[in-house]
């Protein structure tokens, strides 16, 4: 697919570095991270780390009910503990200032800063204090006396469709926060017509990002403006819902992200705790800090989608897929915000890495009285790779078919369109499978003893997702600048959010990469939005591939002024330049060779001063502003490739599960740098791992949060990983930066099914809901004997999803 | 109630006035002005605030600063010699063993206490060292590889 930009930048990459010249980029060892040092000598400052002169701290207070109206807040006692200075509810913000997730779905949004009339879930905010300590604070905001009417909460979100559920939030909407659906062919026809027709069953459970660095702020307030240091992955988007919830221009607010613990889709949306230290500033004139503590991350920030699934396909008898047809019901807990995305994505997703045809999807993601769902690392890819994946398999033990070939019969291939326009550009999906299959010994699969299996599981995800959260001029994702200064290095100032993944190396890299110069001799100014100009955040595994290209533009328009220069000079084209080592020369022409400094000052000398200075810009250029709502059409520029499989060994007597062996393929284009890549798979397992056999919230019958603490909410440790083999697949993709595309987000997506699939080859069951503890297995081995029945984990599902009432669409159903 | 401790803080006899109630990691972050060593959890899970007390990695939100007095006590600002960074934290830098890096800090000084006892470890004696530092980002695999190569640089002693 074309991309017009590329015209218009058309002579700024003409004078790009060619592949074959990469010294950096994709070269192992090259350089290592530019944060690494500050980090491993604790010398990294986080938002926790910023002490300001005179700083007060804020606490908030939460609902202990799940649903209820609030009577009143009495803050007599709280006020009485020494070194309180102010307090504030919901009443001290601008009515109507609700707080969600994108600019798009404004009109959605649905959070108060501080609830005013009715808490939602366990852990809303109703009210907030500031004292001159941390202890103060605490204690004060343990002192507020809020009384409560309590409601019966819904907790199920088919429960809370039913007609005798009180509303999360509208009343006679079947708490639907929103329904999408997605259609193309005709479906019917093509079930009629198959050979082979099934449906199944399958339902994923909460989990949380638990990214190690706890959610905080730290505001203050001079000259009548507000600078909020906040846990955000996305520091324009939060500079926006801050200044909105406060009531005021943007230009009054600057919002700036230090060093970032983690976010993993968890610091996406804006928070109470970004909200109420910023108010406090204004009030008290001080800096004001709040850092949540973990049990107020598990309650009161985000948690991943529980989606139900009910999954119909039609297949010829030759195990080509025809048709789809699928239901998705997400719990979408007690708010909005940056969980409005998760229908769409969990429909693209499920669109591929298969072609097929003809298509009848739908999602409805619902409103419950349990802590909001967000965005999530893979986000909705891995509910739904699980549940479709492990359906492929089954369904290839229907037909008799090796699940391998299954998948490699109806796999993505370079240039597919999607019946609802995706369009894949670079796709090695076969490349993924066929590797991650021989490395793990496939062919001998059928040799294992029972207990030990081999399963496998493939996904595909958006490199970019191409919408910027914001409305911005032609969907502008990124926009970059950069300056080369004649004291022989460059400066490259980019809102590209780095939480960890490393996009601060990245950048620096391609900006030292273009222009010949050391590491060391590219400064990066990050994240903040009196220095840096916009970006949208880092969601959707869009960095690399927007962010970079932006970076590459402006570093580019940089060298196409500064060469256009010496072309002049030297009598060339600015192309017959080339820049290495810290020198600008002709490869022919050894009289024409200067130092990079010599050639900045020269260009300085002739331009008056003017300094040498590119900006960049990249947006995704598939679908219109309408696209979020028709959901037809391009959602990324480019699509990355995942596969992976997994050796188990289940103890047939316990049900404990050992992983023997785990291997990942994946097609990400070019690997900007192996190790960084390497690092964001071998973390994807690990996330993985933990969704697939370890984590889950549980509530109890009140709605209340029964482990919101690491003792009882448990991920993998170092002791529970399997050694990881990774292998890069594909061609460079010819739009990526440099060829890159996406490593971080889609790669969680296919662990799952590759486990669940393993533990099915091991054990005979098929598991239908998550996580496959141990227990679970015992159980579900136990049932296999006793009744012979092998899928385990979809009971009631069937009955609840009949008796789903016929919803209206409220949002975005457009049929095609 | 306050009152007055002693210790060895990175090398240094310190005295400090400290309340009866303030944990270390609050005490270390606050007080001596040490944000190196991190607040992850406040419950002993994660292992974050990971520091040395006599050699022995202890997690420094289930202590407190009072119980420092006369102890010996190394955080991850303390284990640079000289502005030389300790192997632990070159190899780390080296083999990509961090992300976001907010575990880092207490991973490195379970690591390095690991080293102190048993300058030849296994990958298993590594993974169970660090099995109470929990990482979010890494899966774990370049950390232990990290360690494995800094015993190696240890026992070479280069």
């Amino acid at each position: 697919m074309a991309i017009v930009s590329k015209e218009y930048y058309a002579e700024i990459e003409k004078v790009y570095k060619k592949p074959e010249d990469y010294e950096l980029a994709g070269k192992e060892n090259a350089y290592v991270r530019i944060d690494a040092e500050a980090k491993v000598s604790g010398k990294a400052v986080y938002v926790d780390d910023i002490n300001l002169p005179g700083m007060y701290y804020c606490k908030l207070v939460r609902s202990p009910y799940a649903n209820a109206r609030i009577l009143k807040i009495d803050f007599t006692e709280a006020l009485k503990v020494p070194g309180v200075k102010a307090v504030l509810t919901g009443n001290d913000f601008p009515e109507g200032r609700y707080l969600g997730c994108p600019e798009a779905f404004k009109e959605m949004a649905d959070k108060e800063p501080l609830c005013r009339e009715t808490v939602r879930m366990v852990g809303d905010e109703v009210a907030a204090v500031c004292a001159i300590s941390e202890d103060a604070a605490d204690e004060a905001a343990r002192k507020v006396k809020v009384e409560y009417e309590p409601i019966k909460p819904v907790l199920d979100a088919f429960d809370a469709m039913g007609s005798d559920a009180s509303a999360v939030h509208y009343p006679d909407t079947n708490n639907v926060s929103m329904y999408t659906s997605m259609e193309a062919g005709d479906v019917k026809q093509a079930f009629s017509e198959a050979d082979y027709t099934d449906k199944y069953y399958y339902q994923t459970q909460q989990i949380v990002h638990a990214a190690m660095e706890p959610h905080g702020s730290v505001a203050k307030y001079e000259n009548g403006e507000w600078t909020v240091w906040t846990t955000t992955q996305n520091v324009y988007v939060a500079r926006y819902w801050i200044a909105w919830g406060l009531g005021v221009p943007e230009s009054r607010v600057r919002a700036i992200k230090p060093v970032i613990g983690g976010g993993f889709g968890g610091k996406v949306d804006v928070f109470a705790h970004d909200l109420c230290p910023a108010k406090f500033a204004q009030m008290t004139g001080h800096p004001v800090k709040c850092i949540l503590t973990r049990e107020e991350v598990f309650l009161g920030t985000r948690t991943r989608h529980p989606i139900a699934f009910e999954i119909e396909t039609a297949f010829t008898k030759e195990g080509k897929l025809l048709a789809k047809r699928c239901k998705h019901v997400l719990d979408g807990g007690a708010y909005g915000g940056s969980g409005n995305a998760a229908n769409a994505l969990s429909l693209i997703v499920a669109n591929l890495p298969y072609k097929f045809d003809n298509v009848d999807m739908s999602a409805q993601r619902i409103y419950t009285n349990k802590p909001a769902s967000g965005a999530m690392r893979g986000y909705s890819a891995c509910q739904v790779d699980f549940a479709h994946e492990s359906h492929m398999d089954e369904v290839a033990e229907a037909l008799g078919i090796d699940p391998l070939e299954l998948r490699r019969k109806n796999g993505c291939t370079p240039g597919y369109l999607s019946p609802t326009g995706l369009q894949v550009t670079s796709c090695a999906f076969d490349e993924t499978l066929v590797t991650c299959c021989n490395e793990i010994g496939w062919d001998k699969r059928d040799e294992l003893p029972e207990g030990k299996g081999i399963g496998l599981g493939g996904s595909c995800f958006m490199s970019g997702t191409g919408f910027p959260v914001l409305a911005t001029p032609r969907n502008n994702s990124n926009s970059t600048l950069v300056r080369l200064n004649r004291e022989g290095y460059a400066t490259v100032f980019t809102g590209a959010n780095d939480i960890g993944q490393g996009c601060d190396t990245v950048m620096t890299m391609i900006v030292a990469e273009e222009l010949g110069l050391s590491m060391d001799e590219v400064k990066c100014v990050q994240s903040d939005t009196t220095l840096t100009p916009w970006d949208s955040g880092s969601y959707g595994s869009r960095v690399t591939f927007l962010a970079g290209n932006a970076c590459r533009r402006a570093v580019g328009d940089a060298k196409l002024k500064l060469l256009t220069h010496w072309a002049d000079e030297w009598g060339c084209k600015p192309e017959d330049i080339t820049m290495k080592d810290h020198r600008v020369f002709i490869k022919s022409d050894p009289e024409k060779n200067i130092s990079f400094k010599e050639a900045l000052f020269s260009y300085e000398e002739k331009n008056f001063g003017r300094s040498c200075s590119g900006v960049g810009s990249f947006a995704h250029e598939g679908g219109d502003q309408q696209i979020q709502k028709t959901n037809y059409g391009n959602y990324a520029p480019a699509y990355s490739f995942s596969s992976c499989t997994a050796k188990v060994d289940v103890d047939m007597e316990t049900g404990e599960l050992n992983m023997e062996d785990f291997v990942f393929a994946h097609d990400c284009g070019r690997p900007l740098n192996l190790r960084a890549v390497e690092g964001q798979i071998e973390g994807s397992v690990h996330m993985g791992l933990g969704f697939t056999c370890y984590e889950e919230c549980l509530y109890d019958e009140e709605g209340r949060h029964l482990n919101p603490t690491f003792r009882d909410y448990r991920f993998p440790t170092a002791l529970d990983m399997p050694n990881i083999r990774t292998f890069i697949c594909g061609e460079p993709d010819p739009e990526g930066p440099m060829g890159a595309k996406e490593a971080g987000e889609g790669t969680t997506a296919p662990v799952g099914p590759a486990i669940a699939n393993a533990i099915a080859a091991a054990t005979g069951v098929h598991f239908h809901s998550l996580p496959i503890s141990p227990e679970k297995i015992w159980r579900a081995m136990k049932q296999l004997r006793e009744t012979g029945n092998p899928h385990f984990g979809d009971e009631g599902l069937v009955e609840k999803f009949a008796a789903m009432p016929k919803l209206k669409p409220l949002q975005s159903q457009v049929h095609h | 109630m306050k009152r007055v401790i002693q210790f060895k803080l990175n090398g240094v006899d310190t005295e400090a006035y400290v309340e009866d109630n303030v944990t270390m990691v609050n005490f270390l972050r606050q007080q001596m002005h040490l944000p190196g060593t991190k607040r992850g959890c406040g419950e002993g899970e994660c292992g974050a605030c990971t520091i040395m007390l006599d050699g022995e990695p202890v997690t420094s939100c289930m202590m407190l600063a009072v119980e420092a007095n006369n102890h010996d006590i190394v955080t991850i600002e303390g284990i640079a010699k000289d502005g030389v960074l300790h192997p632990v934290q070159k190899e780390f830098i080296d083999k990509w063993a961090l992300q976001c890096g907010f575990c880092t800090p207490g991973m490195i000084m379970s690591a390095v206490a690991l080293l102190g006892r048993n300058p030849n470890p296994t990958e298993y004696e590594i993974r169970d060292a660090i099995a109470g530092n929990l990482c979010r980002c890494t899966g774990y695999a370049k950390i232990v590889e990290a360690i494995g190569a800094a015993a190696e640089v240890i026992r070479k002693g280069v």
